[in-house]
């Protein structure tokens, strides 16, 4: 009899503290870590973030701005961030260093040449208009080695000149009209915002858009994270990526509107003023595996890569 | 001497205070031309750039900085990062100063190490470091405390190859043991050096926070100036750079004070 009540009292007690127990986990949602750079080809992020995507699915996103970039990749290896946005190139990369990386989630996509903001931009009395003009002459990417780098130099030698004939001088973004003005540089790869305010000055003029003109609906930007986290959590994943998407789509409706605007001002800091000058590409449903391998052949073709490596596998497969 | 006095004193008299305010505004007149050459550069258009705001602008952000808050926690949260670098970083240096200053195998055995790695700048070390360490404040805390150390570690053992053999002699014939001899005799002689090697790791301190804040940060100072630069907001950062700067100016003031406290007996 003591036993039994016992009994009945234990499981009444583990009925309660289960409850609490479920109770609390359903008010807990499950936390991810994404690193981010606070530029405008995460707004889909902060736009599913705003319109409670995320929470929807369950998850609490914790973004964690790195202004570099820096730290992405190496915080990802270390366990810092379960997700962090990347470029194409320094996914191979890490890719072909043999770390474990996958892409989880697509990013960002120059799908029509209306689109490519990011332009190639010279001295307007500098009379340079081609690659083979900036011959002999100085170039600024934000960083050598990598996805700019890669796509100026691709673009020099689509239009006829000698890429290895090019010096490239690392400008940070913000200061490269400044490079520009005071002839450090001959011209500079730049992207959104400093691009738009750059190129309606008169003393400047965007003479091509690199990465349209070398290679149509290139994948410039992924969501990336690891093997290891896409098999011992593939349900969150799955949840990311659907949020995201969602985050996607309202990007895409809501692009240059106000609440938008609102959205990328609150993480990049930039004045809404100011971004309304700049025109913001839709983001892509998709990663596409053709375009990755694309860059991979341009990156082996400049020495990045030193041989080829399978793309389709590094890819979650939902997010194809 | 006396017509003299009579007719120089006179003037000497009429403008002494003038004078004694000049000598004294000196330094702010310098200054304050500086700051009125940077507001005309900007203003008229000398400096062409757009991140070259004038100095009433970078004034406006630095009060409005201050009295809205976000200076100040951008700032406790750096010297809160810095202060725990910092002392992991002297506790260590005198700690395995000492230990290598009384004991002469440990040196032959360790210092060679460390001086393979003390002309690696700490920042270099970061991305390596964050494999190891994540991207949070453990990482900074460690790279500030490691550059910390140093300074402090051969201060001190500086300071103790340096102590007079007769104290040590002295301490020998009362038979006093080993660790009292360390914390009666050694560390008090060695003081000196070792405050003088505190005080170098503390500019140390601030200026490695704030790097290690540029590259893996996501808050602090060094973080903020970052943002701003990329948000071409000059005017917040240029407040961030300029609050920096006086943190640094008091952070040192603070330790000149705390040195006449603890260390009387330096020549002063």
């Amino acid at each position: 009899m003591r036993h039994s009540a016992r009994w009945i009292f234990g499981l009444a007690l583990g009925a309660v503290v289960g409850a609490g127990m479920a109770g609390a986990v359903k008010a807990e949602p499950e936390k991810l870590r994404v690193s981010i750079i606070p530029i405008n080809d995460v707004t889909p992020l902060f736009s599913a973030i705003k319109q409670g995507y995320f929470a929807e699915e369950g998850l609490e996103i914790d973004t964690s701005p790195s202004a570099g970039g820096a730290v992405g990749i190496p915080g990802l290896v270390a366990g810092s961030f379960d997700i962090v946005y990347g470029n194409v190139v320094s996914m191979l990369l890490a890719a072909q260093q043999g770390i474990d990386i996958r892409v989880i989630a697509p990013g960002t996509k120059i799908e029509k040449i209306e689109d490519d903001s990011s332009a190639m931009v010279v001295r307007s009395d500098s009379g340079i208009a081609t690659g083979k003009d900036l011959e002999g002459k100085n170039v600024g990417v934000n960083t050598r080695n990598n996805v700019i780098w890669l796509y100026a130099r691709a673009w020099i030698k689509a239009s006829g000149g000698d890429p290895d004939k090019v010096t490239y001088r690392e400008v940070p973004h913000p200061q490269m009209e400044d490079a520009l003005r005071q002839k450090q540089i001959d011209g500079g790869f730049m992207v959104i915002p400093y691009v738009a305010l750059a190129s309606a000055k008169p003393e400047f003029k965007a003479i091509a858009h690199p990465y349209s003109a070398v290679q149509l609906g290139v994948d410039v930007g992924e969501y990336l994270t690891t093997s290891k986290f896409l098999a011992d959590r593939p349900q969150t994943a799955a949840k990311f990526l659907r949020a995201l998407r969602r985050g996607i789509e309202w990007y895409n409706a809501n692009r240059g509107t106000p609440p938008l605007l609102e959205i990328v001002s609150g993480f990049t800091r930039i004045d809404v003023g100011l971004l309304k000058q700049v025109k913001m590409s839709p983001s892509p449903m998709r990663v596409d595996p053709a375009q990755i391998e694309t860059t991979m052949k341009l990156m082996i073709e400049n020495k990045l890569l030193r041989g080829p490596i399978a793309v389709k596998p590094l890819i979650f497969e939902p997010a194809l | 001497m006396m017509p003299r006095q009579r007719s120089g004193g006179a003037v000497e008299s009429l403008f002494a205070a003038p004078l004694r305010l000049a000598r004294r505004l000196r330094g702010f007149l310098l200054v304050a031309a500086l700051l009125a050459l940077w507001e005309a550069s900007a203003r008229l258009g000398w400096v062409n750039s757009s991140n070259w705001p004038p100095v009433s602008g970078v004034a406006l952000a630095l009060v409005r900085g201050w009295t809205g808050g976000e200076l100040l926690q951008l700032t406790a949260s750096t010297l809160r990062r810095m202060a725990s670098g910092y002392a992991l970083g002297w506790a260590a240096g005198i700690a395995l100063g000492s230990l290598l200053g009384i004991n002469r195998w440990v040196r032959y055995a360790v210092k060679p190490i460390i001086e393979v790695i003390r002309p690696i700048p700490a920042p270099a070390i970061v991305p390596m470091l964050i494999l190891f360490l994540g991207v949070d404040d453990l990482l900074k805390v460690v790279v500030v405390a490691l550059a910390c150390f140093f300074p402090v570690f051969l201060n001190t053992l500086a300071g103790i190859a340096g102590i007079d053999t007769v104290l040590l002699e002295t301490a020998r014939t009362f038979g006093i043991g080993r660790i009292k001899t360390l914390t009666s005799v050694i560390l008090p002689a060695a003081t000196p050096t070792i405050a003088a090697g505190m005080r170098i790791a503390i500019g140390i301190a601030l200026v490695v926070t704030v790097i290690s804040e540029m590259i893996a940060g996501s808050s602090g100072l060094g973080y903020y100036i970052v943002q701003m630069q990329y948000a071409l907001r000059p005017e917040p950062m240029y407040a961030a750079i300029i609050s920096l700067s006086a943190t640094g100016y008091l952070i040192n003031r603070a330790f000149v004070v705390l040195e006449r406290w603890w260390i009387p007996w330096l020549g002063r």
